[in-house]
């Protein structure tokens, strides 16, 4: 679950990393007030869980109150990514001398959890060559390891204090709400030497959620994502106009690369999820007919514990239940597939037992 | 990983293993086709519901006394994420040397622990979020489907499920048996990697040749790539790379397939394969097809 940056610094300021003074706009109004309290210049910042908002307009200085309604309705209006903030971040502008970067994130290749800093910071840090990385132990960042690497940043004095025990204090958060990824993008030098972090980002391990309830505040509203998770389907908005359904993620990655390489566009990507049963067959063809951007349908199950006729009946129960309204077009392969095809006879669904006559189907 | 745990599951007549989460409706359904199978399933275990049987399976209240009793000498663990960790602890601990994870959604955190406990106790765990491993017409520990599979000397190593069972499929159709099917697993970590995979599968001589099927997400192909070319030579092998046209930043259903800037694109690892003579199919039906010209069949 990817944080917002607000939510992020909530999380930084409760263990002690110290974030620049600010507060949440929903209106114009509440830019107003914070800008007041706050003392002008501040930085509108857009709440969005893209990069590069800086970038695309997202980030917006503003030195005069007269400015203000106008860059905050820019702002919010701006969509970064495809998507709209709910709510902007006023906060002050701070002067500072300089941008450093660090995070803590799970190196895969590794296995491990690593922390990363770059004497460097902002937003072309990724490409960057001078990032220095240290393995952790059980996660943890040691004072030791911290300061020998803000050495190697060529920090000193009260920088180098505040960046060991900034460093700790993400590496003690890491842990507590068990992410993935928390990062420090630009870790601002005041002019005073002391540290702040500008921007936070924070993807906590979706699979770890269940046991912190007190992230539950955090997550997004209503979509159709959510909705389809509830049902434990994986659900991915994709551009195009053909809803690609499967069981198991390599296969429906899979059926994506095949539609587009015959010219198709997929418009999502649905996972059933393993012991894709008749109940939830007849669930994702109901959510997916529901997609608006959606005007075809592609269903393709590799049969094996899911079996070929259960996946019929759910077919033949949307259609029964009047929840189908798009063409279908159905790859069914497998055990049982021949009466998975007599199941199926007399309805609008087109059946093939291999994806490639599926997709032409499925394309005219 | 302990490459000998993996050579017991080949060169044994019938591994027993035990079940745990064995009474749940899936433990328990795996069991039968397991048992269906062949596979040699001597125990359940399920705190609490020991002296009970599942489809004629003896379970017990802890590994330990299930080892005792049946000489039990691997584990396939289906207990819910919540509890998994402690199983699988159960499991290393009381001696197991193989461990098969089915289990998904296990919080990243806990595989790190149990990979280190592994390594520490010279244990081999498969997984997580793995379908398991088939050694066709001999024993399978996982939830494949037995018919795309056929006794052969291709090993597969696949992070994904249903494709691993549609390209033995394929491979089957083709005449390519296989001698070993292996899920490596869908979440960003796995306990026992492609590289640990390949590096095993190097000392067989009853394995010809090697179809890797990957995805995006992290870079273990990669590595694994660049693994090979260091050691020189290599058994005959073909890739698969699912995922080609896949968004960026977003999590394609598997915890571990997500592309990351331009960190876990399918374009990098098909380039990274190539560009070390492995040829890469682009659909699963291919895959035998470059598998024959490899092999000059």
């Amino acid at each position: 679950m990817r944080l917002l940056e607000y939510q992020s610094k909530r999380l930084f300021s409760s263990v002690g990393i110290k974030t620049p003074r600010g507060s949440v706009a929903r209106v114009e109004q509440d830019a107003v007030d914070a800008a007041r309290r706050l003392g002008l210049p501040v930085v509108l910042k857009s709440q969005v869980a893209v990069g590069g908002r800086g970038k695309a307009g997202g980030i917006v200085k503003v030195d005069r109150e007269s400015d203000l309604s106008e860059s905050f309705r820019r702002v919010k209006n701006l969509a970064i990514g495809g998507l709209r903030p709910e709510v902007i971040l006023v906060e002050e502008a701070a002067p500072y001398q300089k941008e450093l970067y660090v995070s803590i994130v799970l190196d895969r290749g590794l296995r491990r959890f690593i922390l990363i800093a770059s004497a460097e910071g902002g937003i072309e840090v990724e490409s960057s060559g001078g990032r220095l990385t240290v393995p952790l132990q059980d996660g943890q960042v040691s004072k030791e390891s911290a300061k020998e690497l803000g050495g190697k940043l060529g920090l000193g004095g009260a920088s180098l204090d505040d960046f060991v025990d900034i460093a700790v204090k993400l590496s003690t958060l890491s842990s507590k709400i068990e992410a993935v990824l928390s990062e420090i993008n630009p870790l601002a030098v005041l002019r005073d030497g002391r540290l702040v972090a500008l921007d936070a980002k924070v993807d906590v391990d979706d699979s770890a959620i269940f046991r912190h309830p007190e992230l539950a505040q955090f997550s997004a509203a209503e979509s159709l994502e959510a909705e389809a998770a509830k049902e434990g389907f994986a659900f991915v908005e994709l551009d195009g106009s053909l809803a690609v359904i499967g069981n198991g993620a390599g296969l429906v990655l899979s059926t994506l690369d095949l539609v587009v390489d015959n010219g198709g566009k997929p418009a999502c990507f649905l996972d059933l999820g393993g012991g894709a049963s008749k109940d939830r067959i007849y669930a994702a063809l109901e959510l997916v007919n529901r997609f608006p951007k959606a005007s075809k349908i592609l269903l393709n199950v590799f049969g094996g514990i899911t079996r070929c006729t259960d996946v019929a009946l759910g077919v033949r129960e949307a259609y029964e239940k009047g929840v189908i309204s798009k063409p279908l077009a159905a790859r069914i392969s497998g055990a049982g597939q021949e009466e998975a095809l007599q199941i199926l006879r007399g309805l609008p669904v087109k059946v093939y037992t291999t994806i490639e006559e599926t997709l032409k189907a499925a394309m005219t | 990983m302990n490459p000998q745990s993996l050579d017991m599951l080949l060169d044994s007549a019938g591994l027993p293993i035990i079940v745990q989460g064995i009474t749940g409706k899936i433990g328990s359904l795996h069991t039968e086709l397991m048992l269906e199978y062949g596979t040699k399933v001597v125990g359940g275990v399920v705190p609490g519901k020991g002296g009970q049987s599942v489809h004629g399976v003896p379970v017990f209240n802890t590994v330990k006394e299930a080892v005792a009793v049946t000489s039990a000498k691997a584990s396939i663990n289906f207990v819910p994420a919540a509890f998994f960790f402690g199983a699988a602890e159960e499991a290393v601990r009381s001696g197991l040397k193989l461990t098969v994870a089915i289990t998904e959604q296990v919080p990243v955190r806990d595989t790190l622990k149990l990979l280190k406990l592994s390594e520490e106790n010279n244990a081999t765990v498969i997984g997580p979020n793995t379908p398991g491993v088939i050694v066709p017409s001999r024993t399978k520990i996982g939830i494949m489907p037995p018919d795309p599979f056929e006794k052969g000397k291709v090993a597969v190593f696949s992070r994904s499920g249903t494709l691993m069972y549609e390209v033995a499929y394929h491979l089957s159709r083709s005449g390519f048996g296989q001698a070993i099917a292996l899920g490596i697993g869908g979440d960003p970590i796995n306990c026992t990697n492609l590289i640990e995979c390949l590096d095993w599968v190097h000392g067989r001589k009853d394995i010809e040749a090697v179809v890797v099927v990957g995805e995006i997400g992290g870079d273990v192909e990669e590595k694994a790539v660049e693994h090979l070319s260091k050691k020189g030579n290599r058994k005959p092998m073909v890739a698969y790379v699912a995922g080609r046209y896949a968004p960026k930043e977003k999590k394609m259903g598997h915890a571990g397939a997500i592309i990351l800037g331009s960190y876990g694109t399918a374009e990098s690892k098909i380039k990274t394969f190539e560009g070390a003579g492995i040829p890469v199919a682009l659909r699963p039906a291919e895959i035998p097809v470059k598998l024959g010209q490899v092999l000059k069949r």
